[in-house]
């Protein structure tokens, strides 16, 4: 059997239907890892262990019941600690939420639980996903399974880092600029943003209304569609929420790419902005690879990449002020250097440069639907630098816009980071992959014939027990 | 508007405007970084885009419906 901290979805399904595993093994062997070697990489705030083995012997008895529910049936995840869980914090890794109790499940958590996964615990983030990795919160940030002293990207770190680390296979992170994507690139994993209203965003503590999106994260492409078909579907009591059935994404996974039509958004990463040679020359060697396999690539042109960026903050800084405005006011210093320094612009957005950015957010749709009329997919790089120092914050301050993420949170269609090779031997390259409004099952069916091919997703870090604690 | 925030007071007034002299006083230099940021002008609209024949999402009454 498969090693149980790498365990796949898929397959650990297939052998709790057949009684090969025990959901208690499974995540019993999970939680002894998580206590052994977590304090190296600081991916969890809170860890659930006894509801989580309560949970896992339920599942575990419907099984042999023959009651199987599905395939995250007995399955372990982690969620970002900015959804709600009963009983629970929903901190958003902040002090000013520590006194915080959730007094219902967030909608995603609740399918979740009727599918009988099982909730490892709370995850890391940055402060109420933004901000970046601070060390001046109740809670260190999390580590870079692959170099600890680097970044593991954000907002959903700790998602990706307990992934990466081999905590859980499954996780749940939230997108608003990159945040799902951001670190899957970062940690070598998967990251879906899905269509805006796929997945309900109730009992979801709000970064913006608008460009929110819930993600489902993994190792593994298959994983990641089983996940999002676990926790895709309509919420009444979500505003935002679609009134439509997701596609279905596991039927046509494996049907390859010949004959796909896919565009090349190169102008963003060799005309709009510096990208790190690495970045560029895997993306190229992936494309090479998707034409190899049969699909026919080609380069598009789309607005400029800083006008995308304009937009996504634009509208990013007016919406979260407006959330936080009462704290920002009242207790400033309560927040992360990081998170004040992204939250305080919206005090200053005029309502007229808003409304402009919502003008431009509806031009820039269109324009990308115009784009993708030809076409069954696009791609383009999902970080154009490469991750910098954890501690040095003016670094990461300067490459948080040095990204093509959010162009995908403005248009509010589906884009996946796959895993594109390694820079340097270890540090994880990506690209996105990106498709029509509601059209997941392509875009999963790409990334999945890109990463049978080169199992770039399948590379592990080395993991070592925990040697010293990490701030 | 930059040459605007190297006064002291504009920065102070434009502060007190949004309540929050408490940043300001604790946070100066991420104050004046943050109303830089905010105040900066957006990009034009894309070739073949009005602001006055494009609106912003039109509001939709009929959303509302369910809640009656």
């Amino acid at each position: 059997m498969t090693d149980l901290a790498y365990l796949s979805i898929a397959e650990g399904s297939r052998l709790l239907r057949a009684r090969k595993l025990s959901p208690v093994e499974w995540t019993r062997a999970l939680l002894d890892r998580i206590a052994a070697i977590d304090a190296n990489y600081n991916a969890f705030l809170a860890v659930t262990a006894d509801q989580a083995l309560a949970q896992a012997k339920a599942a575990e008895a419907e099984i042999a019941k023959g009651q199987w529910r599905g395939p995250m049936h007995g399955v372990p995840y982690a969620a970002k600690d900015i959804f709600d869980v009963e009983g629970m914090a929903t901190t958003c890794h902040s002090k000013i939420r520590m006194k915080h109790r959730a007094a219902a499940d967030a909608f995603v958590i609740r399918k979740l639980r009727e599918t009988g996964a099982v909730l490892l615990g709370k995850v890391a983030l940055h402060e109420f996903a933004t901000g970046g990795p601070a060390f001046d919160l109740p809670w260190p940030p999390a580590r870079n399974p692959w170099n600890r002293d680097l970044h593991p990207g954000g907002s959903s770190s700790g998602s990706a880092v307990a992934l990466a680390a081999g905590f859980a296979p499954a996780a749940l992170g939230t997108d608003t600029g990159g945040s799902v994507r951001n670190p899957a690139t970062c940690c070598g994993v998967i990251g879906m943003k899905p269509t805006y209203g796929a997945v309900s965003l109730g009992g979801v503590f709000p970064l913006t209304f608008s460009l929110d999106h819930v993600g489902p994260m993994t190792r593994d492409v298959e994983d990641n569609a089983i996940l999002f078909h676990a926790i895709a579907g309509h919420d009444p009591d979500d505003p935002t929420s679609a009134q439509r059935e997701a596609g279905d994404c596991l039927a046509g996974l494996k049907r390859g790419v010949k004959g796909l039509r896919i565009g090349v958004i190169e102008h963003f990463y060799k005309e709009d902005a510096p990208a790190d040679p690495d970045q560029v020359r895997a993306i190229e060697r992936a494309v090479g690879v998707l034409r190899e396999l049969g699909a026919e690539p080609r380069p598009i042109r789309l607005s400029p990449l800083a006008l995308w960026t304009d937009c996504n903050r634009t509208i990013h800084q007016a919406e979260a002020y407006a959330i936080h405005e009462r704290d920002v006011r009242e207790r400033p210093e309560d927040f992360a250097q990081l998170t004040r320094n992204r939250l305080l612009p919206g005090a200053f957005v005029s309502a007229a440069k808003y409304i402009k950015a919502q003008q431009l957010r509806a031009a820039l749709c269109r324009e990308f639907s115009e784009a993708m009329r030809e076409l069954d997919a696009a791609v383009t790089l999902s970080s154009l630098l490469l991750p910098c120092r954890i501690d040095d914050p003016a670094a990461i301050a300067s490459t948080y816009d040095q990204q093509c993420r959010l162009v995908f949170n403005v248009t509010g269609t589906p884009a996946i980071s796959v895993p594109t090779g390694f820079a340097h031997g270890n540090l994880p390259l990506a690209m996105q992959i990106a498709g029509r409004a509601f059209d997941e099952p392509m875009v999963y069916r790409i990334a999945h014939a890109y990463c049978a091919a080169t199992g770039f997703a399948d590379q592990r870090p080395l993991i070592k027990a925990a040697e010293r604690a990490v701030a | 508007m930059s040459d605007a925030l190297k006064n002291p007071e504009f920065l102070q007034w434009l502060c007190e405007q949004h309540s929050l002299e408490r940043a300001l006083k604790l946070f100066p230099d991420g104050m004046k970084a943050a109303a830089e940021r905010g105040l900066r002008p957006l990009g034009d609209l894309p070739p073949g885009n009005s602001p006055l024949t494009h609106p912003a999402p039109v509001f939709d009454p009929s959303r509302f419906e369910r809640d009656r």
